[in-house]
Parts: C-alpha cells; sequence; structure tokens
C-alpha cells in the first residue's frame, strides 16, 4: 500500500483567510498546501465589488481581489489543489484528512472553509433553483436584462448585489424581514437608485411561485398588518446571512458552536491540537474579509509556533515533506 | 474522450473562471460563449442547460452526442471530459 503524502501544512478551504495565512507560512518556507472545493477566493471572489478593504481607495472587483491573493500565496509556492476535504481524524502528530484525491496527512491543518449564502427554506425555493431563484448575482445577473427582480435580505450582501443587479433588472423589489442593516455608506447608494429599487421593510418572504418551469411572483407577509403582499417577478436573488462549511467536521472531534461555527482558543486554535481556524468559519468571526485576511495570518503564526513546539517535542524531521507532484 | 468543449461564461463569474482554469490545467481546449459580449445567445444557454445561470459547459463526445454540466461541479465535470 503506497504511503500517504505527509504536508507540513494543509488549509481547507482558499479564500481570504487562507491564501493571507499561506503568504505567511510559504514566506518561512513551511510546505502548505491548501484544498479548495468551489472558487479560490470564496465569498468574496463572487461579491461584484469590494469597498471597505483597506489599501484600495477605489474598492475594487471581488473577483480581482481573489486573483490577486491567488497570485500572491502562489508566488511564494503554496499549492492549491481542486477538491475536497470530507473528514479530518487526529492521529497525533498527524491529522489525516480524507479527500477527494485519497488520504493525506498534516503536521498542522488550518480550517477556512468560510460560509455559504443561507437559503430561505420556503416553497418553492428548491423547485425553481437556477431556473429563477439564485445566490449569485455576478453569475446570474446577466440573464435577467430588463426584466423584473426580487432581493431578499436587508444586510451589506442584499444591498450591494441589488446595485449590482440595476446593471441588468429594469426594476427590484428589495424585501427586508425588518429594517435595512446595510452600512450608511450603501444606503446612501441606494437611495440613488430609488428610481430602479424599491425597499420594502418588514416584510417576511413565505412562497416563491411559478408556472411552467418559471418564476412570477413571491408571496410575503407585511409583519406590522399582518396582510399577505405580492410582488410580480421574472427572478428572485437571496442574500440572507451566511451558513457555515463545517458539515465536513460531524464526528471529528472539532467543537462547534451552536450555529456550527468553530470554537477557537485566542490562538485560534481549536479543540484539536495542530488544527486551527480562521475567516468566516470561525466562532466569533466577523465576516468581513479584511477580518479574515488579519486572521490567517494570525493562524500562519499560531501554526509556525505549534510546528516548532512539536518538532521539538517529537524530535520530527525538519520537513520539507512530500509536496503533491503537480 | 471530448471532442469539443463550449463553455457558456459572463465577465463577472468566478465560477466560470474555475471552470475555465480546471480544464487548462488538465490541457483541455475550449470555446468560450461570453454572455456580455454575445447576450443574444443566452436564449441558447438556456435551451441547453434549462437554467439560467452560468457557467454551463456542453461536452461533445466522439460520437457527437453532448453532456452539459451546470455550474462549476467537479463531480461531473471530470467524468463529462474523460
Amino acid at each position: 500500500m503506497a504511503e500517504e503524502q505527509k504536508h507540513q501544512v494543509v488549509m481547507i478551504g482558499a479564500g481570504p483567510a487562507s491564501l493571507a495565512a499561506a503568504v505567511y507560512t510559504t514566506r518561512e518556507d513551511i510546505e502548505t498546501l491548501l484544498f479548495e472545493k468551489g472558487v479560490i477566493g470564496g465569498l468574496a471572489a463572487i461579491t461584484d465589488w469590494v469597498d471597505n478593504y483597506p489599501g484600495f481607495p477605489k474598492g475594487l472587483a471581488g473577483l480581482d481581489l481573489a486573483e490577486s491573493l491567488r497570485q500572491q500565496a502562489e508566488r511564494f509556492g503554496a499549492k492549491i489543489e481542486l477538491g475536497e476535504v470530507m473528514s479530518i481524524k487526529d492521529e497525533g502528530t498527524y491529522k489525516r484528512l480524507a479527500t477527494t484525491s485519497g488520504d493525506i496527512l498534516a503536521e498542522a491543518v488550518l480550517i477556512a472553509t468560510g460560509s455559504d449564502y443561507k437559503k430561505l427554506g420556503i416553497p418553492g425555493e428548491q423547485e425553481y433553483y437556477g431556473r429563477g431563484v439564485h445566490y449569485c448575482a455576478t453569475c446570474d445577473g446577466a440573464f435577467y436584462r430588463d426584466k423584473h427582480l426580487v432581493v431578499v435580505g436587508g444586510g451589506n450582501s442584499a444591498v450591494q448585489e441589488s446595485l449590482f443587479l440595476t446593471k441588468f433588472a429594469s426594476k427590484i423589489d428589495l424585501l427586508v424581514r425588518s429594517e435595512l442593516r446595510a452600512s450608511e455608506v450603501l444606503i446612501h447608494e441606494l437611495e440613488k437608485h430609488k428610481d430602479k429599487i424599491t425597499v420594502h421593510t418588514n416584510v417576511t418572504t413565505d412562497e416563491i411561485v411559478g408556472k411552467d418551469s418559471k418564476v412570477e411572483k413571491v408571496v410575503g407577509t407585511d409583519t406590522k398588518t399582518g396582510k399577505k403582499r405580492e410582488f410580480p417577478t421574472d427572478g428572485v436573488f437571496v442574500f440572507i446571512g451566511l451558513d457555515p462549511n463545517t458539515g465536513f467536521l460531524a464526528d471529528s472531534g472539532v467543537e462547534l458552536d451552536e450555529l456550527r461555527l468553530v470554537k477557537t482558543d485566542v490562538n485560534l486554535q481549536t479543540s484539536m491540537p495542530g488544527v486551527f481556524a480562521a475567516g468566516d468559519v470561525r466562532s466569533g468571526a466577523t465576516m468581513q474579509i479584511a477580518s479574515a485576511v488579519g486572521e490567517g495570518a494570525t493562524a500562519a503564526l499560531m501554526i509556525r509556533k505549534y510546528l516548532e513546539d512539536a518538532h521539538q517535542t517529537h524530535e520530527m524531521p525538519a520537513v520539507p515533506a512530500t509536496v503533491n507532484a503537480e | 474522450m471530448a471532442k469539443n468543449i463550449t463553455i457558456f461564461t459572463t465577465n463577472t463569474c468566478a465560477y466560470c473562471g474555475m471552470v475555465k482554469k480546471w480544464l487548462s490545467a488538465k490541457g483541455m481546449h475550449y470555446e468560450e460563449v461570453n454572455l456580455d459580449q454575445h447576450p443574444e445567445r443566452q436564449a441558447e444557454a438556456l435551451e441547453i442547460s434549462g437554467a439560467l445561470t452560468v457557467p454551463v459547459t456542453v461536452v461533445t463526445k466522439e460520437d457527437d452526442s453532448k453532456e452539459v454540466v451546470v455550474g462549476y461541479n467537479l463531480a461531473k465535470l471530470a467524468p463529462a471530459v474523460a
């Protein structure tokens, strides 16, 4: 039986947190492999425009930020494998990761799997997914030129993506369950687009109704009056918050909080020694790209210390370990 | 074995970039139809995929049969181009 590949550090996910961490680890010659099952750059890559990432006074496209982070990490030797980590098991000195490319071993692991957009969980949502119900404006907005849209959500993402969708849609109804929670800057931008975007606060989204494989309307409830509201539409975009990507940690022993976010100590280490977490997946994260990058840098420094201590304790060879063949 | 691969994309779609990156890493050539540049072909993408989304990858096999993969889905894309 072939011996499993051994790595110094494996990072699960290749979003801003782990790409930043990889810059730090690889610059210190710590061999680092990242696994990404979705998009390199994570949710940042599918965000139309990022206005609050420090150092870019004019803002920049999320896709461009993701690409720059990737290039920087790869410049110092980080390897990114497109595949999925299905489980993690503590075997003492090494952690065993079951991946789509087979089992691999890692001295230290960074969990940076981020989050995905939450689903509404209402009738019609699953039925019309991809055919009128969407979670990625930058992917699917172009199909709605001169069409009427409903956007659901009241936070920064919902407002930012509504603004993006004005490039295509002729009219947008923004349904907000309570009050708008977006930043003042975005709310100001919203004001500038009131010819296209109508905000409906205190309206729940109850059902997506269609006919012949086509979405026709969204049914909601005005929570102040209790009256039903109907919003005729060609499509629905949903941005109601985030769900952590921690399903693969079930039965791993890595502790999660009540929201299924990964618990860490002050060193960003999880309940499994040698396994760290950073970014949107971490309990206490602020769900900002800038904080994810900062946490990634911190995690990298903590991982370096962990490896140094482990090598002293276990007298492990000071790597380089086996690196994936390209 | 794929004889021909066509990907329907848009400028801002990150998942489209991932499909192109994955195919390029495998040394596979593809034709790209950018729907921002060719909005007149949106109906074609919808008809092929049944979905209002990109990427849509159409793999034409040696026997001219076609396989359609919607989204960035390596579990479906890998066997489709194998």
